[in-house]
């Protein structure tokens, strides 16, 4: 039965029509997902009509037979308390000093529904598979973690008893194998009756979940049905969605050879003191070890606080190291504060944060030329330039971007720029530190292939860490899963994903299947 | 903002050349016109109870206030500044020392230790600058602090160091242009609060010695006269007034144009 319809939805900000002509419908029990990139307008199509963003919204949207659209807030209000919602910052979302009890029975009270007792709280933190839910009741936010916070807020979303719920991106800001319990969770909700609007950029998620697609691209429909869309998309916009996110299944892909040794870490140590008055240390890298090739590109795989980041940041010489070696040709690098320009030549580093990876005050040219500076410094200020050019030119970015800031970039345009500084001195190894994680998925997708152009091209060897198996396979020989600050195990990617040995590395394949 | 700028720059030009042009120095007595009524023997303001100038005395009192602000901005600006990079840079328990002193300083009655330092060593007008900077550092070192904090964890200078750039060189490249913006805005900031604790000093006794003025001595002399001689209180009030709030509001619209 059909709870929520939307037919000829346009949705317009300060006179500019940003989406046009959407439709789609979320029957009971059921899940419909909203497919797009960031800007595509998807999020818009899904708040606009309950009065919940920015924009006015034109046409029909019809919620258990009552018209939305055209209502004032007053009005809106009773309609609204009929559906639930969930969005996207689950550590932010919760108020820091009231217990998880009492924010649960604020929000089911808030629109005049009875008061729960204990026993109910418990239940529904209960339903959203939060363990021991009576002790929890009386947690204040900051001693969950940040699943269980998103669960709560599901919860909260549902308190109310709602027969709709919209989440928007759920899960864009968890690691990837939390991503499918909070799935898990909200498909179970489905199963109970409830209605699931989904807003999502993470094809590889919907399809497990949804049982309708509709894909927005530019604030219109491009293609909408079930789930095979994803296997088999007619329009273009489904079918770039689909490519720039890298699967288990794709075919295997073609490496470029892998030479001699080139950098051998063994035994590294890192610890932090722990907050609070008491100290003590927590130790986050404990005594990994690995090896790269000439060429070769190596994954560290983990879920975040596993040490993935920590492990390379020590290893490149660009964070903290307390016990271990590196040496890199057979010769020992040494600490972090010794390093010499021909020890860090040889290293660059990209980060997850594109724009702040770059110095807001420093033009694109200026920050693309900073290491040939300390580097080279036998290169005059004009060659400096020209090579700043061509490392431009080589991440496929226009020279007229040289003297824009930052803040003039996009992301995708910023990560470029990052990139590009860090093949300026032409490094033997890259050490990409969630690279893609935190940019769109078509634009992560082109940024993806243009790492592997370059390391096709130039032969360069690749450390990557990330959190999604599907990424590290698609462009390393060797897969490292991290767990507890350990390397639980090590192997060719191809091998590692089809039998994976350890519980970790099974929970990441699983996860990006 | 555009008001509060042209203030400030009219408030110092006249400080500055408007004594020039006078005919009355001062700290020239008019004997035959004590006490003279504004427009009259030749004075545009009139004269004070021993037959001084009120405008060249407003003139230089605002001269010597603005010299005291800048003075002490500057010593607070260059202490806080260095202070603060240095404790947010190294971190850890050098920072953790260095952030304590800061804050032991910022327990003591400052007003209370600048007079019994104008008690001790005697009235003088370097004292007087080294007191209030020495007081006024100490918010300066508490803001950059902060933002060499946040800056110094941020990708950007990671990637510098990666790029092989010696910390000396992060410092002044990247970090200090970073915090520059800021730190000017809480310049501009200090600069009134200065402004009002020298008047006050001064309005005290503590201040400029004469024949040298400033503008919270004439306030307070103007003060003694106001039923017979409005205009000696008004005239410098309204000098300083102007000026806290031309450079109040300059500086508060500089940070939140900086904070966005």
């Amino acid at each position: 039965m059909t709870l929520y319809t939307v037919e000829r939805l346009g949705v317009a900000t300060g006179g500019v029509a940003l989406v046009h002509d959407v439709a789609f419908a979320v029957e009971r029990g059921r899940c419909t997902a909203l497919v797009g990139a960031s800007g595509s307008g998807k999020s818009l199509s899904c708040l606009a009509p309950f009065g919940l963003s920015a924009g006015v919204a034109s046409g029909s949207a019809r919620f258990e037979g009552r018209e939305l659209i055209g209502r004032d807030e007053v009005d809106l209000r009773p309609i609204r308390a009929r559906a639930g919602f969930v969005f996207q910052h689950p550590l932010t979302a919760l108020t820091p000093h009231l217990q998880i009890g009492a924010q649960l029975t604020e929000a089911a009270t808030a629109l005049g529904g009875a008061r729960p007792d204990r026993r109910a709280l418990a239940a529904m933190l209960d339903r959203v598979g939060i363990s021991s839910p009576e002790a929890k009741l009386d947690a204040y936010p900051h001693r969950l973690s940040g699943g269980e916070r998103q669960r709560v807020l599901i919860a909260a979303a549902t308190a109310h008893g709602p027969r709709l719920l919209v989440a928007d991106e759920p899960t864009s800001a968890l690691d990837a194998s939390l991503r499918h319990a909070i799935m898990d969770v909200l498909a179970r909700l489905r199963d109970d009756g409830l209605g699931l609007l989904l807003v999502s950029h993470d094809l590889a998620l919907v399809a497990r979940y949804a049982d309708q697609l509709v894909v927005i691209e530019n604030g219109r429909v491009a293609e909408a049905g079930g789930v095979a869309v994803i296997a088999n998309p007619a329009s273009a916009a489904a079918r770039a969605l689909v490519a720039a996110s890298p699967k288990l299944d794709d075919p295997a892909p073609l490496l470029p050879p892998v030479g001699g040794s080139l950098l051998e870490a063994r035994d590294i140590r890192v610890a932090f003191r722990a907050p609070g008055w008491r100290g003590g240390r927590i130790a986050a890298v404990d005594g990994a070890s690995l090896e790269v090739r000439q060429g070769e590109a190596l994954a560290i795989v983990g879920g975040s606080g596993s040490g993935k980041s920590t492990l390379a940041r020590a290893i490149g010489r660009i964070g903290p190291c307390d016990a271990g070696s590196v040496t890199w040709r057979g010769v020992a690098l040494p600490p972090r504060h010794a390093m010499r320009r021909e020890h860090r030549a040889a290293m660059q580093a990209v980060f997850q944060d594109p724009i702040a990876s770059l110095d807001p005050q420093w033009s694109v040219i200026e920050s693309v030329a900073e290491p040939l500076r300390y580097l080279m410094p036998e290169l005059g200020a004009g060659e400096r330039r020209t090579r700043a050019l061509m490392a431009l030119e080589a991440v496929e970015l226009d020279p007229a971007f040289a003297d824009r800031r930052p803040a003039q970039l996009s992301g995708g345009q910023a990560q470029r720029v990052a990139i590009a500084r860090a093949l300026v001195a032409r490094p033997e190894l890259l050490i990409l530190d969630e690279a893609t994680s935190a940019l769109d998925v078509l634009v992560a997708g082109r940024i993806l292939a243009l790492l592997e152009t370059l390391q096709r091209e130039r032969g360069v060897a690749i450390l990557l860490i990330t959190h999604d198996i599907a990424v590290a396979r698609r462009l390393c020989h060797r897969i490292a899963v991290m767990e507890a600050g350990r390397i639980v195990e090590e192997g060719p990617s191809a091998a590692l994903v089809a039998t994976p040995r350890s519980a970790a590395a099974e929970a990441l394949v699983t996860a990006s299947r | 903002m555009r008001i509060a700028g042209w203030t400030i720059i009219a408030v110092a030009l006249a400080a500055l050349l408007l004594p020039l042009l006078l005919p009355w120095n001062y700290d020239q007595i008019d004997w035959s016109g004590v006490r003279a009524a504004p427009f009259s023997h030749g004075h545009l303001l009139g004269t004070d109870s021993v037959g001084r100038d009120l405008l060249a005395r407003t003139l230089i009192g605002t001269r010597v206030t603005l010299m005291v602000a800048g003075a002490a901005a500057a010593v607070a600006l260059l202490l806080g500044t260095l202070w603060g990079a240095i404790a947010g840079w190294a971190g850890g328990r050098v920072d953790e020392a260095m952030m304590r002193i800061v804050d032991a300083l910022y327990a003591l009655p400052f007003m209370f230790v600048v007079i019994l330092l104008m008690v001790v060593f005697g009235r003088s007008i370097v004292l007087v600058f080294l007191g209030i900077g020495a007081v006024e550092w100490l918010t300066m070192a508490r803001v950059v602090r902060g933002q060499v904090l946040a800056l110094r964890h941020r990708p950007f200078v990671l990637a510098a160091e990666a790029a092989g750039a010696p910390p000396a060189a992060i410092l002044l490249r990247h970090i200090l242009p970073n915090v520059a913006g800021v730190a000017l805005a809480y310049l501009l900031l200090t600069v009134p609060q200065v402004v009002m604790v020298e008047s006050f000093l001064s309005f005290l006794g503590l201040g400029v010695q004469e024949p040298l003025t400033s503008l919270g001595i004439l306030v307070h002399d103007g003060a003694e006269d106001m039923d017979v001689a409005p205009l000696a209180l008004l005239v410098p009030g309204a000098v300083l007034v102007g000026l806290i709030l031309a450079m109040t509001s300059l500086g508060e619209r500089l940070r939140d144009r900086l904070a966005r």
